[in-house]
């Protein structure tokens, strides 16, 4: 019968494995993102983009970095930022 | 050899009394890899982001002027482009018109972007980011080219063109001259890029106004000062710097937003328990254990290291196991839990095939975070319980 350490030297082996696995694979699709990198640069240069397109909800979401510095709040005094996104974006530093 | 083969044994023991209280170490392991995953799948997800815009956005404009009247954003005349010849230094402005629309039939918001290309840095390559058509020539009028997301949509109306109302509802229609590649989705998915006429012909600007300037300077290294010098010369603007964007990009990804706290307040309340549970002493059972022992002949250190090994078997697994389904959330599930609040009631947004950097910083904080508490919170109460004497702990059971 095989010692409870024993048991757990197995377990610690597959859990390792599946996270080498795992590594190899972060760092093949990273290689993959790297070789469209040029792309992405003219994409950026040539049309003079200042934002990630991630949420296209709000504008103070959709472009963060170029939007008016209290736009959640400025539709009325008072007005509650009801967009869901609002809620994973931090605001932008003040300049 | 010998002190191998005694921490085994001792390993063996700790081993047989987690699995004795079976329950209660699987529960406390399954609350404990919730936490982990919740924390490391948000540090992931953000971290990702982040990275994705600190690689992309070191080609933005350097300098992006708007100006501001009664707190908003409002159309900047051209004119302001020739104020600021003045300036020494300044290589190229090129005004946009650009903007927000939203269609009706689907509820999307679709980013309209106006600007003569020719005169952007590398703008004659802007072919390249195309998986079909071609760029339109400069200037040339009725031609877009689409994200992808917006050519789904024109495709789904089974038309060959675009047709948008303007605002005061009469129809324009562009033909599709390009769609631009799965690869920049994370920039263009819901993009209509068009002539600036187009642009200025939809929005209703008139032909001496522009959204914003994008402004180059000849010199990196002098766009803070020049940006301080445009400010100064037009006091109703708002300069915005190539830094300034890079640096909202490292903060509005993390974990001051309403969400991020939320996740961190909810696992530190769940570990606050967890320590309290154990912090708050050992069970009359456990007491009793370690009485015995001790009559047993076992030595305090010895009851310590078996209290050392239950508690970094359990914040151990509980840490392995929470890291590593919080990568396959993030990665092959593409963030599936969190894409409610990342997208939100958006009906564009890219697909999320995220490829966080494998941060060791990240790891190490996280364990230190979760695993090492834990460990003083078990092994201090234990410590407590193993120097009082065997027969008092035993009368007091």
């Amino acid at each position: 019968m095989m010692r409870p350490a024993h048991i757990l030297l197995l377990v610690l082996i597959v859990l390792l494995a599946a996270d080498g696995f795992l590594l190899l694979s972060s760092a093949h699709r990273r290689a993959r993102w790297r070789e469209q990198d040029r792309l992405r640069a003219i994409a950026v240069s040539g049309l003079g983009l200042t934002d990630l397109c991630v949420a296209t909800e709000a504008r103070y979401t959709r472009h963060p970095a170029v939007t008016d510095l209290v736009a959640p709040f400025m539709d009325h005094p008072g007005a509650m930022d009801h967009f869901p996104t609002g809620s994973f974006w931090a605001p932008p530093p003040r300049p | 050899m010998r002190t191998l083969a005694r921490q085994i044994n001792i390993l063996d023991y700790a081993l047989s009394s987690l699995w004795r209280r079976r329950l209660k170490n699987a529960s406390v392991l399954v609350v404990f890899t919730a936490v982990i995953f919740l924390v490391a799948s948000f540090q992931m997800v953000t971290d990702a982001l982040t990275g994705t815009a600190q690689e992309v956005l070191v080609n933005a404009p350097q300098i992006t002027l708007q100006r501001m009247s009664a707190g908003r954003q409002v159309n900047i005349p051209l004119a302001y482009a020739g104020k600021l010849g003045a300036i020494y230094g300044i290589s190229n402005i090129v005004p946009r018109v650009w903007g927000y629309y939203f269609d009706e039939l689907t509820g999307a918001n679709l980013t309209i972007m106006g600007l003569d290309t020719s005169r952007m840095p590398m703008g004659d390559q802007l072919r390249l980011t195309l998986a079909e058509g071609t760029f339109p020539a400069a200037g040339s009028r009725g031609s877009v080219v689409l994200g992808q997301a917006v050519r789904d949509m024109v495709r789904a109306r089974g038309s060959q063109l675009l047709s948008l109302f303007r605002n005061d509802l009469s129809m324009a229609s562009y033909q599709v001259a390009g769609v631009f590649s799965r690869a920049t989705d994370i920039l263009t998915r819901d993009l209509v890029v068009m002539s600036i006429a187009d642009a200025r012909d939809l929005f209703r600007i008139p032909p001496g106004q522009a959204t914003d300037l994008c402004i180059y300077v000849a010199n990196p290294t002098e766009i803070g000062t020049i940006a301080r010098k445009i400010a100064d010369l037009l006091p109703d603007t708002r300069v915005v710097t190539r830094p300034q964007i890079l640096k909202t990009y490292r903060v509005v990804f993390g974990w001051r937003s309403g969400f991020g706290s939320i996740c961190l307040l909810t696992a530190l309340t769940a570990f606050v328990i967890l320590a309290w549970d154990k912090a708050s002493g050992l069970s009359l059972e456990e007491k009793r254990e370690i009485a015995i022992l001790k009559v047993l002949g076992w030595q305090t250190a010895d009851i310590l290291a078996v209290r050392f090994w239950e508690s970094l078997l359990v914040s151990g697994l509980a840490f392995l196991l929470g890291v590593t389904l919080a990568y396959v959330h993030v990665v092959f599930l593409d963030g599936v839990l969190f894409r409610p609040v990342m997208v939100g009631w958006s009906v564009i947004f890219p697909p999320f095939h995220l490829a966080p950097a494998m941060n060791a910083q990240v790891f190490f904080l996280i364990f230190c975070l979760s695993v090492l508490p834990y460990l003083a919170a078990t092994v201090i109460p234990a410590w407590h319980t193993a120097t009082v004497r065997a027969d008092s702990a035993l009368s007091g059971a």
